[in-house]
């Protein structure tokens, strides 16, 4: 017994002095700093509202798939309105991350993480020339919902249009790197704007540039512990397969505040299963910006440390911004390689191939609109990308939507070819690797010829001389 | 055990189909010279087999300089490997220049049946193979830096099928490189009209045409057995009696028969020469070169420092030609740099 308990204290002693190695830093806690805070409160992170946000802009593209070809179209359409600009203090059920077994969620209504925050009030103001009508950022996703609503399962097949694609890749865009690079990271971290010396606002337990930057880092959405993570497992939270891995507190449960991989980060994740690193930069970066911070102690920050923080804020814009182009890189090659597919036989698409190929445009188009939502307007840049990808993919008798009439309504009097489009998503992919410098590059469409080289293997006798 | 699979790796080639040694290549060669010697020049069975098996060929000076060549070489051919890479980097820098291009004729092709596409592709490969081997080995002889390099396969005195294989490292990934710059291109090319149709008419994983070229007797192109075509076809297709003309240290011989499967380029560009019946040429370099057959440090070395010396000389002349005051140029014409050496 006495042996057996030792062994057992032992091994228990090494398994801690080998985990604590690899434990590397969370974002979070961090000590309170402001002078003027009374309160009981011994963490200043908070980013809540952020999950919130990002809860709300998956849950859309949960919704869009609740349509029903018409008949629930006002009413579905009224929920989704309360998803995208949701009063203050109305509770709304989490359609998106529900538990399941195996894989134990804390919450299950948005109140229990944050009350009042909605999306409306923090999308893209800017107008969208990636969608017809002149729109600005909301009044796209209006348009957007007011259509899915009317859809059959989200997607109008007629169209080519995926509706919860289009809507969560938008907003991903239009949202949280929005409010993380142009609004955070940006005017919130000059000297004069929400200061360190100053409550972000009265009572807060934080200080202007504390809660400035952990709210960009909310919208980003890692993991507190993506350090500790592989880009599999950041991933594998977001699709409920790696629980372990996301129970960072190991009380059971993933805590949707803290432990769960959304939108930006999911994405991040994803590029760096190709072998890229954006989330480990994206997410140290964060980390070392707010130690910065924390480091000044609720005094103003001096030059030095200001431009510290700028510079690690300028790294964040540039990574998220390469992620959404990798994602946009991802989804030009799926449909390219559904355009090959469709080729082969393009009198007889079957309804699953061409399913695919509007969801991946859906994500595409979504994605390409998302970058287009930075800081900086990306100039002749995004006229070629909208150009190449387009209003609408080509449907199945190669009609494309080419605009909207006065109500709103979709006109699709154009004509492409597979042939023409799929060149155009090659184009894609080679702006986005010129403009952006994308590495991760999934689906790329030059894959096959790469694939042909190494199959022939033309070393027959290569070497060989006479 | 890892010995034993490390010394099998050495003489990985004679398995490889895509390799001229390969051992069915090798046999099918061997029938053809047994045919030869008996048809054509009436040996009976005895000394056809006396005349290829001959001990005082297989077993010179210089065949066992190239058997150590042969395995010397082993060690560089990782060298080679990088160069696939290079080629699908060529290869998709080409192809999407094209893509961007305002030629509007990318995949328009694509309904072209796939027979006809592989036909052409496959024919395609193999003469810009072809052509490229026969510049470079023109340039081999005709350049004083590249000759010294050359210089270690003409060496050889005695010529077997391991002859091949008797070349300087650098000769090795000077061709390989040829190879991937020649066929980056047309593969790119291809790939533009005919997207995912591209493809090669394949035996034993060779383009039909290399087998071809294979199977006929390319071996014997690097031994005594004399083989010749009618001079109509050696005006197409190199037969071995021309590319021993090649290794001939007679002075009619210099500079002829370049080629590696295809005539026609020494055709045009003046440097062919048909068979004539000659009998028991003497191959090797002239005394002038003084690059002995079986010394593997005049092989390995020896290039290196003639190449320096040239390089050097090269540039001597560069600045006496810089250095000479205006208007007194008129002493000795300088002797072309292109001008042959061998
Ligand atoms: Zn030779
Ligand atoms: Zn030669």
């Amino acid at each position: 017994m006495m042996t057996r308990s030792l062994k057992l204290g032992t091994s228990v002693l090494v398994a801690a002095l080998l985990s604590g190695a690899a434990f590397a830093e969370s974002y979070g806690p961090y000590p309170i700093t402001e002078k003027s805070y009374s309160g009981d409160k011994t963490n200043s992170v908070a980013y809540t509202g952020q999950v919130a946000r990002n809860i709300m802009i998956d849950s859309l593209k949960k919704l869009a798939g609740q349509a029903d070809g018409g008949a629930n179209a006002e009413e579905l359409k009224d929920t989704m309105m309360l998803y995208f600009a949701r009063g203050n203090k109305e509770d709304l059920a989490i359609v998106s991350h529900k538990g399941k077994d195996g894989f134990p969620i804390t919450q299950t209504m948005l109140n229990e993480i944050s009350s009042g925050a909605n999306l409306v009030g923090k999308t893209y103001g800017g107008l969208v020339p990636g969608w017809p009508g002149n729109k600005t950022g909301a009044e796209v996703v209006e348009h957007m919902i007011h259509h899915a609503a009317m859809s059959e399962g989200g997607v109008s097949n007629d169209l080519g249009y995926d509706w919860g694609q289009l809507i969560q890749k938008f907003l991903i865009g239009a949202v949280s790197y929005n409010q993380a690079v142009d609004n955070y990271l940006d005017e919130k971290m000059t000297a004069d704007n929400k200061p360190n010396n100053k409550p972000y606002s009265d009572g807060a337990a934080y200080t202007g540039k504390e809660h400035s930057w952990d709210e960009a880092f909310g919208y980003f959405g890692a993991p507190a512990h993506a350090l500790d993570l592989s880009a599999g497992d950041a991933y594998g939270i977001s699709k409920k397969t790696a629980f372990d891995a996301g129970d960072a507190n190991g009380d059971g449960t993933i805590d949707l505040k803290s432990e769960m991989t959304f939108g930006n980060a999911y994405y991040a994740a994803d590029a760096d299963k190709s072998g890229t690193d954006y989330l480990q930069t994206i997410t140290a970066a964060f980390i070392e910006g707010r130690k910065v911070i924390t480091a000044a102690d609720g005094e103003a920050l001096s030059e030095a440390e200001l431009a510290q923080v700028q510079a690690y804020a300028a790294t964040i814009e540039d990574e998220m911004t390469r992620v959404l182009a990798e994602a946009t890189f991802k989804y030009a090659g799926s449909v390219y390689g559904d355009i090959e597919k469709i080729r082969a036989d393009k009198n007889n698409i079957s309804d699953e191939l061409y399913r695919d190929y509007i969801k991946h445009w859906g994500e595409l188009k979504g994605f390409a609109m998302a970058l287009q939502t930075g800081r900086e307007n990306l100039g002749g840049t995004a006229v070629r990308l909208n150009r190449l990808i387009g209003y609408g993919p080509p449907t199945k008798d190669e009609s494309v939507v080419t605009g909207i009439d006065a109500d709103g309504n979709f006109v699709k009097d154009g004509k492409m070819s597979w042939n023409a489009y799929q060149l155009n998503m090659l184009k894609v992919q080679d702006l986005l690797i010129k403009e952006f410098g994308v590495e991760a590059r999934k689906n790329d469409g030059t894959e096959n010829l790469a694939n042909l080289i190494k199959v022939l293997d033309s070393d027959s006798g290569g070497a060989e001389t006479d | 055990m890892e010995f034993f699979n490390e010394v099998i790796g050495l003489f990985s080639d004679f398995a490889n189909p895509k390799k001229r040694v390969f051992l069915g290549y090798l046999g099918i060669s061997l029938l053809i010279a047994f045919a030869w010697l008996i048809f054509y020049h009436k040996t009976n069975i005895r000394g056809a087999i006396a005349r290829i098996f001959d001990r005082k060929i297989w077993f010179s000076g210089s065949a066992q300089t190239d058997y150590k060549i042969f395995l010397i070489n082993r060690v560089f051919t990782g060298f080679i490997s990088p160069l696939l890479l290079t080629q699908v980097a060529i290869a998709t820098a080409i192809y999407m220049a094209l893509v961007r291009s305002d030629l509007t004729l990318w995949g328009v092709y694509s309904d072209v049946s796939i027979g006809v596409v592989v036909g052409m592709f496959s024919v395609a490969m193999f003469v810009a193979d072809d052509f490229t081997k026969y510049l470079m080995h023109r340039w081999m002889h005709k350049w004083p830096i590249l000759w010294p390099i050359h210089k270690v396969h003409h060496a050889a005195e005695t010529m077997t099928p391991m002859t091949v294989y008797r070349v300087h490292p650098l000769e090795g990934v000077l061709y390989a490189t040829r190879s991937v710059m020649a066929q980056g291109p047309v593969i790119a090319v291809f790939y533009y009209f005919f997207g995912d149709s591209v493809n090669l008419y394949t035996i034993v994983g060779v383009n039909v045409i290399v087998f071809v070229f294979h199977v006929t007797g390319s071996n014997l192109r690097h031994s005594h057995v004399d083989i010749k075509y009618p001079a109509w076809i050696e005006h197409v297709f190199i037969s071995p009696a021309q590319h021993q003309i090649h290794h001939s240290i007679a002075e009619e011989h210099y500079d002829k028969n370049f080629g590696a499967a295809l005539a026609i380029w020494d055709w045009m560009f003046g440097s062919l020469h048909v068979s004539e019946g000659e009998a028991d040429l003497e191959f090797g370099l002239t005394e002038n070169e003084a690059h002995p057959s079986s010394d593997l440090y005049t092989a390995y070395i020896g290039p290196l420092k003639e190449m320096a010396r040239v390089t050097a000389s090269f540039w001597h002349r560069i600045t006496l030609v810089v250095r000479r005051p205006r208007g007194t140029a008129t002493a000795r014409p300088q002797r072309a740099e292109g001008s042959s050496s061998s």
